[in-house]
């Protein structure tokens, strides 16, 4: 139990950027040069200012971009490799749910996908954890936003993934919702330790959620800064009302105002 | 709100046709048209009368069952040439030149041939299946192209093979598309199969027309006509309906 095996790296970004080219023939640098290692079983959250480069970087880890230099790997191999063997799970910011599906359909889509059988067991037991019991029959449409944000996230865990990438999954949610999921998803995720990269605004979030936060400057993204969270797991509610976590969002709030990067 | 509105289509769309039918009448008691338009009364009259019972029916078994095996040909021709350009992209330019090939020759000219190649029953449903094949090719080509990008980076990032994403996105979201293309794809039917049998086919609502016209039988040649619109109007307005279900649940 109190043996600590040596961290091993799941996702590395080694010295990438991304640009993109224009319809009008120009080029966007989207982000910087970027080097990270994130270590199998670790959760690492992404702050930084709109536009910098965030869902970017998710979009490299999951293999739906090349970056322009540099290379990412997942346990020394390309991203596409993981994907096809069905063990990536990912909540995009734009829900994607699947309008012709009910929601536990959708929940159980990722079976399908990987030409697996349906564990109806599980499928209802993750709906049950997001919080929407009940609501299995129903259509995306008939949904909330934030309702449907909960259903793509409890999709992104059916497989039971290695790598989990989430982008602002909460974004739609009110704060008292927000904080009810991020209980959950630290109580899930304690269970199950899967190296997670999570993108989101909210400094509160990430420190509740993450072992690691890395703060990133404006467009050209790069990263600004790199901070532990210091708080043992599992981690309670009451975490939040800690003075240590105070001076840590203070701290990371700063380092995201315009002014933070060269204070 | 949206039930009342409906409601309100519904009775003007009567309405207007209520008016259709009487104005029809009016002109053809009056005689406004002349002799070649007879009142709807009459046109009834002489459809419902017992005694011609099994001449209509004869004709519409012919013809519509040549409509049926056209739609049903057309449509899986079609379906199959879009589903071989959307998996084999190379194939793509061909398979739409072919198409629209097949759609600029009118179809007219064509008969003799099939007239030649089948034989005079067939050519009705071979010039519907053209028809048919063109449409259906179409929208069930830029239906499988309507999936969101959002959709598509989710089946990839789950590693979904091919075929697995055509049937589990590519093809639930062409539906809407392709019942459009279904929709229109039914006059196509009905025009191609009534004019390949006026090209002197020995059966069907075509022939009638034909035969009423050179023999001055006006009544008979109201009737055939108004058999295969009200025929094609009934299924246009059905497939219409399923056009919105599928609307509804797919988009
Ligand atoms: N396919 C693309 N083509 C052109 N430019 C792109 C493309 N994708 C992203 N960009 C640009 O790259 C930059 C970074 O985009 P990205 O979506 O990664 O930002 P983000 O940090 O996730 O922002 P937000 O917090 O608003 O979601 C933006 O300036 C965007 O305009
Ligand atoms: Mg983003």
């Amino acid at each position: 139990m109190s043996l600590v095996p040596a961290p091993v790296t799941a996702i590395h970004l080694d010295h990438i950027s991304k640009s993109f080219t224009l319809d009008g023939g120009g080029t966007i640098a989207a982000l910087g040069e970027v080097t990270l290692k994130i270590d199998k079983g670790e959760f690492v959250a992404l702050l930084g200012p709109s536009g910098c480069g965030k869902s970017t970087i998710l979009r490299l880890v999951a293999a739906l971009e090349e970056p322009s230099t540099g290379a990412v790997t997942i346990e020394g191999r390309a991203p596409v490799e993981l994907s096809r063997q069905h063990r990536l799970g990912v909540a995009f910011q734009d829900h994607a749910l699947l309008p012709w599906l009910t929601i536990a359909q959708n929940v159980a889509l990722p079976y399908q996908l990987a030409g697996k059988p349906v564990d109806k067991a599980r499928v209802s037991a993750l709906i049950a954890l997001v919080g929407l019991a009940g609501f299995e029959a129903a259509r995306p449409k008939q949904l909330s936003g934030g309702m449907r944000q909960r259903a793509s996230i409890a999709r992104a865990l059916v497989l039971k993934p290695d790598v989990l990438l989430l982008d602002e999954p909460f974004g739609a949610l009110d704060a008292v919702t927000r904080r009810q999921m991020n209980v959950e998803l630290q109580r899930i995720w304690s269970e199950q330790r899967i190296t997670t990269l999570l993108v989101t605004h909210a400094v509160d979030e990430a420190l509740f959620l993450a072992d690691r936060v890395v703060v990133m400057t404006g467009r050209p993204g790069k990263i600004l800064k790199t901070v532990e969270v210091p708080f043992a797991r599992p981690r309670h509610p009451d975490v939040t009302r800690e003075p240590r976590f105070h001076e840590l969002v203070d701290e990371l709030t700063l380092a995201l105002e315009p002014a933070g990067g060269h204070g | 709100m949206k039930h009342r509105q409906r409601i309100r289509t519904i009775t003007l769309g009567a309405i207007g046709i209520a008016l259709f039918l009487a104005l029809w009448e009016l002109i053809g008691i009056r005689g406004w048209a002349g002799l070649t338009w007879p009142p709807l009364s009459t046109v009834l009259a002489f459809l419902f009368d017992p005694s011609r019972r099994p001449l209509f029916l004869r004709a519409m078994t012919a013809s519509f069952s040549m409509i049926a095996f056209g739609y049903a040909i057309g449509l899986v021709l079609g379906l199959a040439a879009a589903a071989l350009g959307h998996l084999v992209p190379p194939l793509r330019p061909g398979l739409d030149r072919l198409a629209s090939i097949i759609h600029a020759i009118p179809t007219i000219a064509l008969a003799p041939l099939f007239i030649v190649l089948l034989s005079r029953e067939l050519t009705g449903m071979a010039i519907a299946a053209l028809g048919v094949f063109f449409v259906i090719y179409v929208s069930a080509t830029s239906g499988l192209a309507a999936s969101s990008a959002a959709h598509r980076d989710l089946f990839q990032v789950f590693g979904t093979s091919r075929l697995t994403q055509l049937r589990r996105l590519d093809m639930p979201a062409a539906l809407p598309a392709l019942v459009s293309g279904m929709k229109y794809a039914v006059p196509a039917a009905f025009i191609g199969a009534i004019l390949g049998e006026w090209f002197g086919s020995s059966r069907g609502l075509g022939l009638l027309m034909v035969s009423a016209m050179q023999n001055f039988q006006i009544p008979l040649l109201w009737s055939a006509v108004l058999i295969a619109s009200t025929a094609s109007l009934l299924i246009f307005g059905l497939m219409s309906l399923a056009e919105r279900l599928a609307y509804e649940r797919y988009r």
